[in-house]
């Protein structure tokens, strides 16, 4: 499904990640775990065409997307929730999800049944429902990591890429927001997850990478991460 | 009383057009947070262009062709003087560029139409209508009619279609817009064509009031640039009411003090607005929640 190897990646001259390669088969949830600064949100920005990878290569089904603007890497099915959820505020709720699906509607990507997709996106969140018609920029966090989420499915996407969908919300809504993951994942949906809950990340997720430094220092399935005795000190804590 | 109600109806079409070109400048401000310095120049360039067509056809026909001129204008100072400096990240860049190539649209212009004023003939009578004893031009009420028109058009492409959504979207977050799928440098290319589309419309709806020359576009398209400032850069309503302001005040002040001091009143403002409300009367500040 989605392949990265070697992906390498600089702000100006410093480079920050230096050669990651992350594997995503097809329906597994993959997280991508570790501490502030490592470099996991620079990795799917790398990947999503948000910055323009220094070097190594990124294949989505087989297909070479290294180096794409944004634009086009979304029409191959590849959608993002980014960091800070980066709702359209100034549009409604509907409209955001309508975007979504942008790719859909005019060119790109195969329509399908947008309108019953968005039906679905509202049962799945009913609380964008009640709000359809609000502005986006209006919505609490959570429910704007909801719409951000739901915007990013409204591609129909092949790969789900989501970055801290949990960040700073309260301990309720982010029990919500992995209810959310695990049932997308029920559905199928193929996902790389970064989360700094790492705990939480490796309980929903198939298989996990760890990242130090810009670098992978391990990775395995998950079951066999959160019983690594380096992985618990390092990320998952006593109080887990 | 009647003088100073004769006064604001003639302020009004003259304020409608400000804000028509005010709004043009929104347009690109929006999408890529640049604006085309030689709105004028394109205004200029759109009633000269209407001119000559208008030789050879109805004033009614020669609008469109005006408006597709317009539009492609716009894709040239965009790709030109824009792209470039929103390439290189350079925060000033298009400021010089879009005066440098206003300044070679002002010359080229100088050089096809002459450098003397010409007279636009009017699509309808030039007598005016009179109701209550004010007298109100036909074409003045088709500038207003116009100017509004326009401005509506492109609110309801906005909200409506999934293109003006796109563009919405692209003002919020271009980041954002290009994980959806949009293209938002064809977006941002997409509103210069537009702004530069409005202001040849301006140009055209106003020839047959003012004379038409190369020069006409200077001090037009600066007024409109303080009414874009006045009304907020960010806000529909903020330019129509900046425009009338401005056109109220350069009226009245012409007839009641001097018509030399026409111009001051709607700087007097523009300053007042800046040391007050730098975001403009209608400017709304995006609160972004964490």
């Amino acid at each position: 499904m989605l392949q990265v190897k070697n992906l390498h990646a600089a702000y100006g001259k410093v480079e920050v990640l230096h050669g990651i390669s992350i594997e995503v088969p097809q329906g597994k949830v993959v997280t991508l775990i570790g501490s502030n600064g490592a470099g996991k949100t620079t990795t799917l920005r790398a990947v999503s065409g948000m910055i323009k990878p220094a070097g190594g290569e990124i294949r989505l089904n087989g297909k070479d997307i290294t180096g794409l603007a944004s634009h086009k890497i979304a029409r191959t099915g590849l959608a993002h929730s980014p960091e800070g959820r980066r709702v359209f505020a100034t549009l409604s709720v509907t409209d955001n999800l309508t975007l979504g699906a942008f790719p859909r509607l005019t060119f790109g990507r195969e329509r399908g049944d947008v309108q019953g997709d968005l039906n679905r996106i509202f049962e799945l969140f009913p609380r964008l429902q009640e709000r359809r018609n609000q502005l986006a920029g209006t919505l609490s966090g959570g429910e704007q990591q909801m719409l951000a989420m739901g915007r990013a499915l409204m591609l129909n996407p092949e790969v789900l890429l989501l970055d801290e969908p949990s960040m700073g919300l309260a301990p309720l809504l982010v029990e919500e927001v992995f209810r959310i993951i695990r049932e997308l994942k029920t559905r199928g949906i193929t996902m790389l997850l970064v989360e700094q809950f790492a705990a939480a990340a490796l309980n929903v997720a198939d298989y996990g990478y760890v990242m130090e430094n810009g670098r992978i220092s391990c990775h395995g399935p998950a079951e066999q991460l959160k019983n690594d005795p380096a992985v618990k000190a390092a990320y998952l804590g006593a109080a887990h | 009383m009647q003088i100073f109600a004769q006064l604001i109806v003639s302020g009004i079409s003259l304020g409608m057009i400000y804000a028509v070109i005010a709004f043009g400048y929104q347009l690109t401000f929006a999408t890529s947070r640049t604006l085309n310095f030689g709105q004028g120049e394109a205004l200029m360039l759109g009633a000269l262009v209407g001119l000559t067509l208008v030789g050879h056809m109805n004033y009614w026909l020669m609008i469109p062709l005006v408006l597709i001129f317009g539009a492609l204008q716009g894709v040239v100072v965009e790709r030109v003087a824009v792209r470039p400096a929103l390439k290189n990240k350079s925060e000033f860049g298009w400021i010089m560029g879009t005066i440098a190539l206003a300044t070679i649209f002002k010359n080229v212009a100088e050089n096809i139409w002459g450098r003397d004023d010409l007279k636009f003939p009017s699509p309808l009578p030039e007598s005016p209508l009179t109701f209550h004893g004010i007298h109100v031009l036909p074409m003045e009420i088709v500038v207003v009619i116009g100017a509004l028109g326009m401005m509506l058009a492109v609110e309801i492409f906005n909200r409506k279609s999934i293109y003006g959504k796109a563009v919405v979207a692209t003002s919020n977050d271009r980041d954002a817009a290009g994980l959806m799928g949009i293209n938002t440098r064809m977006v941002i290319t997409f509103s210069y064509a537009l702004s530069s589309m409005t202001a040849a419309f301006a140009g055209v709806l106003i020839a047959p009031l003012t004379l038409t020359g190369a020069t006409m576009g200077v001090v037009l398209g600066l007024k409109a640039f303080s009414v874009a400032i006045i009304g907020g850069l960010n806000s529909g309503m903020g330019v129509i009411v900046g425009g009338l302001l401005l056109g109220i005040a350069e009226t009245t002040t012409g007839f009641y003090l001097s018509t030399g001091y026409k111009d001051v009143p709607g700087l007097v403002l523009l300053l007042l607005v800046l040391a007050i409300k730098p975001a403009g009367l209608f400017g709304k500040t995006v609160i972004n929640k964490v």
